[in-house]
């Protein structure tokens, strides 16, 4: 009999605990599996997140955090020069301002209003129903607006509906009269907060909301290279036309994400899935070590009868394959349905974006839990096959018969 | 507007309080600075330093340093260097508020509110936003989704996770126990000794593992905490405190622990009295 067929039989006559082991290798190996998932999702995600839009580069003036630039001055000269460059394919311009939605039946309620040059939203928002902002016109009476499902569902508007906008000026006493707008759409913004209540406009409806006079700054330009040019190409042609803007690519948001957001996760993450890696060792471990000295007996008589250690040394190590592995194999789709929940749990926390997720799956993350549980399995088992190997088969098979 | 400003000058005035603060010299108004900025800027108290409203220089006016002060730990910025200083409102609005925009001096970021009632935060937040559209009142505390409630959940989760794994390997072991002892419990079954208290023995072992585990783990976690701390307040040069075993999370530990060593041990003598005597003395 080979020595994993022998490991199997063992297995199941001892039914109850291997059942037992499986099962707790399994919820430890799923909580080691989301760790793993955990340290590099945010990063992940944010990448999709960003990947998911036209634009690859992302341009804002030249001061404060990578995540709080200043707003590009004279956006519109820069705009220009930035569709005249060789090496860009398309631009874009995104403005924002603090606003209230006025309603004669209702109290105003504050929210965050979007100036799109790009109709179809920058990547800013998708699309859930109705259109996208469209051609706009400069002198319409009502502009088009796509807004948040959010408040899409608590103002009960849909598309088609009229909504009235008023926009709020930062530190200056100006009050700005309501201007309608047409709700064309609703949309997903992933780069908000699910609960945001958002309305994106036009350029012009972003103009018209300030009463025609709006400076000519934006807090985001959005360019997309061309597909023979490399992105840092592009990023360096674009940081030489003025010295007061700074050129990002996605690649270089992600990293400045990785380097300086939510850190706090990817270091429980390695504190817990060390813990969790060295918790599943010691138990394995333990169970087999108690299990080989309940069985000291037949360890024993099998190496009387001629079996050679190397094959008893092997059994038990295909033993503690088949916990771990077979724990292992159930710890990945229940790791995922704990993920699914721990991400609920986290998506909660307030303004984080619609979009991120904590959990991300990727290959390195299956590869690495797989190397934790091969490192589990061979070294939990060598306490074991020490004390097996090394048993004095005259002794304890005197000491089986006389107790 | 006057009262804010009033307000706002108070609470400043009080941040910057004591001997050192009282003691700048007349001319040059006085600021504290944060640790990390003097020892990155190789600062000292007494300096004369120049702020501006930015790095052209635009409304630059000299300080003098009057102390230093430790920042007030928030878990919000633990991973962000304070390069800060605190001084007199009036001096602030002096280097940023633009003077060529008359509503600039009397601008504020933010106003902290204390409410009689700190209950009453939501309907305080609707009553102003229906007055004020443009100013938005945010609870500081209660608030079910707050960042820390929400990590204080995903900890639970993990936490529950954890003793699902552990309550599965303490019966394993306990089954494994009461293997071992299957002759001897069908010994004493045979002698007369009842189910009962044969399941009581079993149940109190699992419960004084499961209590023993609990406040090993206890002691662990507390020797653990020292260097957690140490190791986290250096990575980011924060005060803040990163792990606390408080004597009430030791004491839920421990009651976690005990209905996982019943349901262990309950099981594990289920596993031998669900048998017949006679069959656990069979060899």
């Amino acid at each position: 009999m080979t020595p994993l067929a022998l490991a199997w039989r063992t297995a199941r006559r001892y039914r109850a605990r291997a059942v037992l082991a499986v099962i707790g290798v399994a919820v430890i190996g799923a909580l080691n599996f989301d760790m793993l998932m955990l340290s590099r999702g945010l990063v992940l995600s944010f990448a999709d997140l960003l990947n998911g839009t036209n634009y690859n580069i992302r341009i804002t003036g030249n001061t404060g955090q990578v995540f709080a630039r200043s707003p590009v001055d004279h956006a519109a000269t820069l705009m220009q020069k930035l569709a005249a460059l060789p090496e860009i394919a398309s631009v874009a311009t995104m403005r924002t301002a603090f606003a209230a939605i006025v309603e004669p039946t209702r109290l105003p309620q504050s929210v965050e209003l979007i100036g799109s040059s790009d109709p179809s939203g920058l990547g800013v928002w998708r699309r859930v129903s109705g259109s996208n902002l469209g051609a706009t016109s400069e002198g319409a009476a009502a502009q088009p607006a796509v807004v948040s499902q959010t408040l899409a569902d608590r103002f009960k508007v849909a598309p088609g509906a009229t909504i009235h906008v008023r926009v709020g000026i930062t530190g200056s006493m100006s009050a700005m009269p309501a201007i309608p707008l047409r709700v064309v759409g609703i949309g997903d913004f992933p780069f908000e907060s699910a609960d945001a209540l958002i309305v994106a406009t036009s350029m012009a409806g972003f103009a018209q909301a300030h009463g025609g006079v709006v400076n000519d700054q934006a807090e985001f330009m959005f360019a997309a290279s061309r597909p023979n040019v490399s992105t840092d190409a592009a990023v360096a042609a674009i940081e030489r036309l003025r010295s007061d803007i700074r050129a990002y690519s996605n690649e270089e948001l992600v990293a400045n994400f990785a380097k300086n957001a939510f850190t706090y996760f990817r270091q429980i993450s390695v504190v817990l899935s060390t813990t969790t890696a060295a918790f599943s060792f010691l138990l394995v471990t333990t169970l087999l070590t108690v299990s080989v000295n309940q069985r000291l007996g037949e360890v024993a008589a099998l190496r009387a009868l001629g079996i050679r250690r190397r094959h008893i040394a092997a059994t038990l190590l295909w033993e503690a394959v088949l916990l771990v592995g077979i724990g292992g194999a159930f710890a990945l789709p229940l790791g995922e349905l704990l993920a699914r929940s721990l991400d609920g749990i986290l998506r909660r926390m307030p303004g984080l974006p619609a979009g991120l997720h904590f959990f991300a799956f990727e290959p390195q993350s299956l590869v690495l839990h797989v190397l934790v549980l091969a490192v589990t399995a061979l070294v939990s088992s060598a306490y074991p096959v020490w004390l097996a190997v090394n048993l004095p088969i005259a002794q304890t098979l005197r000491q089986e018969v006389v107790s | 507007m006057c009262s804010i400003r009033r307000f706002l000058a108070f609470v400043a005035a009080l941040l910057l309080s004591g001997p050192s603060y009282a003691a700048s010299a007349a001319d040059t108004p006085g600021i504290l600075v944060s640790r990390q900025l003097l020892a990155k800027a190789r600062l000292s108290v007494g300096d004369v330093v120049t702020l501006a409203a930015d790095a052209g220089g635009t409304r630059a006016r000299q300080f003098r340093i009057a102390g230093v002060y430790e920042p007030t730990p928030d878990p919000m910025k633990f991973n962000v260097e304070r390069i800060e200083t605190r001084l007199h409102l009036d001096d602030l609005l002096g280097v940023v508020a633009d003077p060529s925009d008359p509503s600039a001096a009397d601008a504020v970021s933010a106003i902290n509110v204390a409410l009689p009632n700190p209950s009453s935060g939501s309907a305080f937040s609707r009553a102003l936003l229906a007055k004020t559209p443009f100013v938005v009142a945010v609870p500081t505390r209660d608030s079910e989704n707050s960042t820390f409630q929400v990590i204080d959940r995903f900890h639970t989760a993990i936490a529950a996770v954890t003793v699902v794994g552990s309550t599965a390997f303490l019966l394993a072991l306990m089954v494994i126990r009461a293997e071992e002892r299957k002759e001897t419990v069908g010994i004493l079954r045979l002698i007369g000794i009842s189910r009962t208290t044969i399941m009581t023995e079993v149940v109190v072992e699992g419960l004084l593992v499961a209590i023993a585990g609990a406040a090993v783990g206890v002691l662990i976690a507390s020797a653990a905490q020292h260097g957690v701390n140490r190791f986290f307040q250096a990575r980011y040069d924060t005060a803040l405190v990163f792990m606390r075993v408080s004597p009430a999370i030791a004491a839920r530990s421990v009651a976690v622990a005990i209905p996982v060593g019943v349901v262990a041990g309950a099981v594990a003598s289920w596993t031998l009295l669900r048998r017949r005597a006679s069959s656990l003395v069979r060899r």
